[in-house]
């Protein structure tokens, strides 16, 4: 292609090679003889099919480490800090209600307790499993399994010592929810947002840009070196066709459109999953942590009866974010109604107990008036982010499709297009023996 | 009282007792500059503050009213239109205020002078709403309203007395030690270098750091969380006054209180100056207790563990 920008070498007038040429100046030689052209279109279409071969197999490879890293680490890492986070939360508003009831727990807030803790532990040890040795996250997961072993060592001792009927359980309960919420969850909402900043990073790993550029380039190159080394060939030989090198390009062009149709259609899910999983089950789980942490404001309010202005104060602020949160197009469209509904309950219960009746305010705040609409409001939640999470798999899933495929049939393909380029010009080649 | 001015002595020459008579708690004036609360020359009431004779009193004015028809204009008439009488004290206190872990109350004796207050007025104990504060809030909430009357183990003393008015005495305390049952410990002075826990506020934790062989002072919100710290061995010993650490040591078989009481705590309730005829009303209220044995039948409720009841404290006036 080069060949009339090359000055002629001033010694080399013809044929004959030089006396002691340099491997440049011998392949530079090649060009000036017919056989010589040849070799050196062989030589430039191997090159380019080795690497274009090379290429679309490490751009299946990398997206789909990339597309499985987000489906199977990152996102499910995102899930367990959410699930820690809540879990946690819900532990400690279990505890104050609990404590509220006076008397020995109601055994279905044990239950619940037991259970919150249970889900804890297993996101955590899960998480752990995810997070690279010596990474932020895996310090962060470190801390949270050490602490919540704290924590619960200090709730079963507020637990015996309770049963003992001795008031310092009360207070081991108090060191408990301050090690709750003034440790672990601040720790667990920064795992949260690790796993956040690491989908963002996955979403952009599994797109693998740089290598689909590469590999496109790669592509592009290799159909023009085919494409002027058959028009060079009818031209120098009266064969219009060369039947190799004619299929050689076809298996390119569908190489190229198949290559083209997976990372295309791993972007659009890949997409697809950002836009209408990730996202939306992100906004969902912070929306659960509003609620939770509004609900254990409310309990924790009334356990340091009167003393819980600042609970109130972090109650007011905490319903203003999630009801922000709600009103945006949200994507539980019921779980608006049943925070206000609930807001309306909490104010019930603030006029109780501000009014004297505190007992009457325990009561309504641990029953159903204020339960139901609460519940109502995390069911709905929960619901809309199972939903998120399946279409996040789904998608992610069927980004996943055809790149195994690249990975194999791209160099396969590579291999077979060298194949067929050795043998539609060493046909030819063999004509000048 | 007779006992105040040898104990005074005693501490005196122990180098002990800085801030003179005011112990059990330091809960700042509602605008404090609270000191870092380690620097003992800064610690409040340093110097002993004997400009006043806390125990003095408002002397009550005449006969009680009846229960339900308290005196037109006066604060009682406001409390018993408003229905109830609004009470601050702690919930971890046991014995003087702390919540029964199996029906949920708040009681002790400190609860019990407030349901007494409340029966004079309404004729009803129960018509009594708890508030519980901080040992820091104690001043500021007895001033700015928020409660009527404060009965939270608070000592009377001449730098609270500028913020609040106190009723006459109901109870004598003193602050002592508690350490593990195996402890050699014998008074505070053992205790150099170890970690002795305090509620933050009080004047008990100002009194660690005053002692001459420098135990290291530990602040925590309230006493309750002193002894979780204690039972995780997080602190080597608690030390605040005599009943409170008597309470604590009815929860914790393996903790013992040790040594002579090193200050003087005379506990009275905190009320609004705003108010001179409730707290005349208040000090009508004790002083009939003390006489037709109320306040032994409530000593003998709380306190019956530690011996039969002593005589009440005489109630001074101004």
């Amino acid at each position: 292609m080069s060949t009339a920008l090359a000055p002629p070498p001033a010694t080399i007038g013809g044929p004959p090679v030089p006396r002691r040429p340099g491997p440049l100046r011998r392949v530079g030689a090649l060009r000036h003889t017919s056989p010589g052209r040849l070799q050196l279109l062989l030589a430039v279409l191997l090159t380019l099919g080795v690497f274009t071969g090379l290429t679309a197999g490490l751009t299946g490879r990398s997206a789909a480490a990339g597309t499985g890293d987000l489906g199977r680490r990152a996102q499910p890492l995102l899930a367990e800090a959410e699930t820690i986070y809540s879990a946690l939360a819900d532990a400690d508003t279990t505890a104050a209600q609990a404590f509220l009831a006076g008397g020995l727990e109601p055994p279905p807030l044990t239950r619940r307790y037991e259970d919150d803790l249970a889900r804890a532990t297993a996101a955590l040890t899960s998480a752990a499993r995810r997070t690279p040795e010596g990474s932020t996250s895996a310090d962060v997961v470190q801390g949270l399994a050490a602490g919540v072993a704290r924590y619960a060592g200090l709730v079963a001792t507020a637990r015996a010592t309770n049963r003992q009927g001795l008031p310092v359980g009360a207070s081991y309960l108090s060191a408990a929810s301050t090690l709750n919420r003034q440790t672990l969850l601040p720790q667990a909402q920064s795992l949260f947002r690790i796993a956040q900043r690491e989908v963002g990073d996955g979403y952009r790993d599994a797109a693998s840009a740089a290598w689909i550029a590469l590999l496109a380039l790669l592509t592009v190159a290799l159909l023009a070196a085919l494409v002027a080394g058959q028009i060079h060939l009818s031209r120098a030989t009266k064969r219009t066709f060369n039947l190799p090198l004619l299929a050689a390009t076809a298996l390119t062009l569908l190489f190229a459109a198949g290559a083209g149709g997976v990372l295309a259609g791993q972007n659009v899910h890949l997409d697809r999953a950002g836009e209408q999983g990730s996202a939306p089950a992100a906004a969902l789980a912070e929306a659960r942590i509003l609620a939770l942490r509004e609900r254990g404001d409310e309990a924790l309010t009334l356990a340091a009866r009167g003393g819980g202005g600042a609970y109130e104060t972090d109650f007011q602020q905490t319903s203003r974010d999630l009801r922000a949160a709600l009103d945006r197009s949200f994507p539980a469209p019921s779980a608006a109604d049943s925070h206000r509904l609930y807001v309306e309950q909490h104010g019930q219960v603030r006029r109780l107990d501000d009014g004297g009746d505190y007992d009457a305010a325990v009561a309504r705040a641990i029953g159903p008036q204020t339960t139901r609409p609460f519940e109502a409001m995390t069911a709905a939640l929960d619901a809309a982010l199972a939903e998120r999470k399946a279409v996040f798999t789904d998608e992610i899933g069927a980004a996943g499709r055809g790149l195994g495929a690249l990975t194999v049939l791209g160099p396969l393909a590579a291999l077979v297009v060298c194949g067929l380029a050795v043998a539609g010009i060493r046909a030819r080649l063999e004509e000048y023996r | 009282m007779t006992r105040t001015r040898p104990v005074l002595a005693a501490a005196a020459a122990a180098v002990l007792l800085l801030a003179g008579g005011c112990s059990g708690d330091s809960s700042p004036p509602p605008t404090p500059a609270r000191p870092s609360a380690s620097a003992p020359p800064a610690g409040p009431g340093a110097a002993a503050d004997t400009s006043c004779n806390p125990r003095a009193s408002l002397r009550p004015s005449g006969s009680l009213p009846a229960p339900g028809r308290m005196p037109a204009g006066s604060y009682m008439a406001t409390i018993q239109q408003r229905g109830r009488l609004v009470l601050g004290t702690s919930q971890d206190t046991l014995l003087f205020s702390s919540r029964n872990p199996f029906t949920g109350e708040i009681e002790g004796f400190d609860v019990d002078m407030g349901r007494q207050i409340a029966e004079a007025i309404f004729g009803d104990p129960d018509r009594i709403q708890i508030k519980v504060i901080g040992y820091d809030k104690r001043v500021s909430s007895a001033v700015d309203g928020s409660v009527d009357l404060v009965a939270d183990t608070m000592t009377a003393n001449c730098a609270r007395w500028k913020d609040v008015t106190f009723s006459s005495i109901y109870y004598e305390a003193g602050q002592k030690v508690l350490v593990s049952t195996d402890s050699t410990v014998r008074s505070i002075e053992d205790l150099g270098g170890k970690r002795v826990c305090s509620a933050a506020g009080s004047t008990s934790y100002d009194n660690i750091g005053k002692v001459r062989s420098k135990p290291i002072p530990v602040a925590l919100p309230a006493f309750g969380d002193c002894l979780v710290a204690f039972q995780q061995n997080e602190v080597d010993a608690i030390s605040t006054d005599d009943t409170i650490l008597a309470g604590m040591a009815a929860q914790d078989p393996y903790a013992k209180v040790v040594g002579p009481r090193f200050t003087e705590e005379p506990y009275a309730m905190a009320m609004s100056p705003a108010h001179p005829e409730f707290t005349r009303f208040v000090n009508a209220v004790l002083e009939r207790n003390r006489a037709n044995g109320t306040w032994k039948a409530t000593y003998e409720r709380w306190l019956g563990d530690f011996g039969p009841a002593p005589q009440p404290p005489k109630a001074q006036y101004k």
